[in-house]
């Protein structure tokens, strides 16, 4: 029998959903290998009772969120947890903090007890549920996500790339922005999107996450030698990683 | 009283439920509960560094990323007196359109259809109508294709920057884009004549319908707003003169007013607004498919971005060969980081998208402020729902509901979009 996959969307952009169908050329091929059993975004129906495959977009931000993930992670044999939102927090997590409620008057003014009720500060996917996969990226890339679930129907473990994207800048010959004083996260960001942001011209952000060796002192002493301010390390990595930076 | 609700309605981006109050067997009410959560990016932008902006509120949305990163980036250059080459305003114009042709075939054919053939989702018609999947999907491509070409990826583009590109496509990309987009023309106009054989209910809506416009061009990239029935046009930068937001208990998102009226924007205040400058091809199948301007008729949005296809297929291509024969320069242009505040508009592929950004002479932002197409649209999505379930109460629940779906689907409201 088909795996039965179930998608979700927590606090996002549907942008990694999105993602999910830009391959237009493979997308029915792809979507011939599992039993889809629920994806709002694309089709109409109630949540089912069982599936075998969870996959998560998103970022924690309600208590309703935190329900679910709950329900989900009892339902599902394997849960996949695709983009940044849901693997770090991503943008969302912007806003996490102490300050959530200055945040809602910010947005909403004085109004802000009537809505975005059972508000949370936001949190990654990880910090409620165990996550068996992860398909890295704002947005994820959709050859990756393919490979991360063929992977995942088939009990095989994750080879999600650990080391730091500096190698794959080597590799696409892209001149280094620190040699013209420019901070890129690159020397502590996840590998595995080939360095595209480098490649036309603009530094990495973090959006793939920390490499799990990601070494974030000799990172601080490489800005202090291109004289730029550490303190700025910490502040690119709120974009991404505020989360992974702290645990670290 | 009893309440039929459909909660996180499926085929629309974000999640929304609606609900209807049933009292002795006649509809007493009907919302859009917007419940999808909200990220506050209004207070996301404040302290980060200018630049970063445009990244940031990108993520606002998947699907009209590429608005909302040019929205930011003109709302800077405002703020901050800069001046753009007319190469970087092609190339901005591509990325935008790029939007369009995915925004309307995934909404089209993987959204809107299903309902007017009696099927969940598009992916049962690859058996019976594999012409069609082929189609939608060969649509979306060419955009993603375009947006790839130009920004870098389908989503978030990396290349467009305060000032200009950090990259360009090369001549043999544009060339071999410009020679696709003629192609898709043809697809473009099939799905005009796909629309036209759906049937849709004699409907109007009541609210007023505001586009940028703009005397010669058919004006997503820049313009004036217009109102289609006041008959005024002002600048964009006026928007919070004349659209008044507020709070709502029942929504995450805030409703929209324009001279106290609720009000429609998207591709069908486009098209009333912008017919004389959509080119001749789209004319010819919007006529074909009769539909002339002024309708308003709610669900035939679907079929005004059908024609937007048309009109967009043909007008990337002679964008394309336009920016073959230039030789100007995309580089960024150099300017100096100084305090100020701009505000800057685009029409997104669901409507007019309005960014203000506010930054001090460090460069940081003090103040941001988005107002998104789908905002705009609920509180007129909601009159229409009130004043479409009577004519349609006589229906069995299924069938009830299956009508009220298709309107809220025919603004293809973007929810992620409307709360932010």
């Amino acid at each position: 029998m088909a795996a039965r996959v179930a998608v979700f969307a927590l606090a996002s952009d549907f942008g990694c959903q999105v993602q999910m169908t830009n391959m237009e050329d493979d997308l029915l091929a792809v979507l011939a290998q599992f039993d889809l059993s629920y994806w709002q975004l694309a089709s109409s129906g109630h949540v089912p009772d069982e599936y075998d495959v969870a996959v998560i977009e998103g970022a924690v931000t309600t208590e309703e969120h935190v329900a679910l993930l709950k329900r989900v992670r009892k339902t599902a044999g394997v849960v996949i947890a695709i983009g940044a939102c849901a693997i770090t927090g991503g943008i969302p997590n912007l806003a996490a903090g102490e300050d959530l409620e200055r945040r809602v008057g910010c947005v909403y003014g004085d109004d802000g007890d009537i809505v975005a009720c059972g508000r949370i500060s936001p949190l990654p996917v990880s910090a409620i549920i165990d996550v068996d996969y992860f398909v890295p990226g704002c947005p994820i890339q959709p050859a990756e996500f393919v490979a991360v679930v063929q992977r995942a129907l088939m009990g095989l473990r994750d080879v999600t790339p650990r080391e730091p994207l500096c190698a794959s800048c080597k590799v696409a010959e892209n001149v280094c922005f620190y040699d013209s004083g420019r901070m890129c996260l690159g020397l502590v960001t996840r590998a595995g999107c080939g360095a595209l942001c480098v490649s036309l011209g603009r530094p990495c952000t973090g959006c793939r996450g920390l490499a799990d060796d990601a070494n974030l002192d000799s990172a601080r002493a490489v800005l202090a030698s291109r004289g730029i301010d550490e303190r700025e390390l910490a502040t690119a990595l709120q974009l991404y990683n505020a989360h992974e930076e702290a645990s670290r | 009283m009893s309440t039929l609700t459909v909660e996180h309605v499926a085929r629309i981006e974000g999640h929304g439920t609606i609900s209807v109050d049933v009292e002795a067997g006649v509809v007493s009410d009907i919302r859009m509960d917007i419940v999808e959560p909200a990220r506050y990016f209004e207070s996301m932008v404040v302290g980060r560094r200018f630049d970063e902006a445009p990244l940031i509120t990108s993520r606002i949305c998947g699907i009209c990323s590429p608005n909302h990163a040019i929205t930011s980036i003109k709302a800077l250059e405002a703020a901050l007196g800069i001046e753009v080459s007319e190469r970087t305003k092609l190339l901005r114009s591509l990325l935008l359109y790029g939007s369009y042709l995915q925004n309307h075939a995934t909404h089209l054919y993987l959204f809107a259809a299903p309902d007017f053939v009696g099927q969940p989702s598009v992916f049962p018609l690859a058996q019976t109508h594999p012409d069609v999947v082929m189609r939608a999907l060969s649509i979306k491509k060419l955009g993603n294709d375009l947006t790839t070409a130009i920004g870098g990826r389908p989503v978030h583009p990396i290349t467009a920057a305060i000032g200009g590109f950090t990259a360009e496509p090369s001549r043999t990309a544009l060339e071999s884009l410009a020679a696709r987009l003629h192609g898709a023309a043809r697809d473009a106009a099939a799905t005009v004549e796909l629309f036209s054989t759906f049937d849709i209910p004699a409907f109007s809506t009541a609210g007023e319908m505001l586009a940028v416009s703009a005397e010669h061009d058919y004006a997503i990239y820049d313009g004036d707003v217009c109102a289609l029935d006041a008959g005024w046009c002002r600048p964009a930068g006026e928007y919070r003169d004349f659209v008044t937001e507020e709070v709502v208990a029942h929504s995450n998102a805030k409703h929209s007013t324009v001279d106290g009226r609720t009000f429609m924007v998207g591709a069908l205040p486009r098209v009333n607004l912008g017919w004389d400058r959509l080119l001749p091809a789209a004319r010819i199948a919007a006529i074909k498919a009769g539909l002339r301007p002024i309708s308003k008729n709610t669900f035939h949005n679907n079929l005004c971005q059908a024609v937007e296809l048309v009109d967009a297929a043909e007008r990337c291509a002679l964008l394309c060969e336009r920016l073959i024969a230039d030789d100007g320069s995309s580089t960024p242009v150099a300017f100096a980081v100084r305090a100020g505040t701009g505000t800057a508009a685009t029409e997104a592929p669901r409507g007019t998208l309005y960014h203000t950004l506010a930054l001090d002479d460090d460069g940081l932002i003090t103040a941001g402020n988005v107002v998104t197409p789908t905002a705009q649209n609920l509180a007129n999505l909601e009159a229409d729902m009130r004043a479409f379930a009577p004519t349609i109460a006589e229906l069995a629940e299924p069938e009830f509901i299956l009508g009220i779906e298709q309107l809220v689907r025919a603004y293809d409201p973007c929810l992620s979009c409307a709360v932010h």
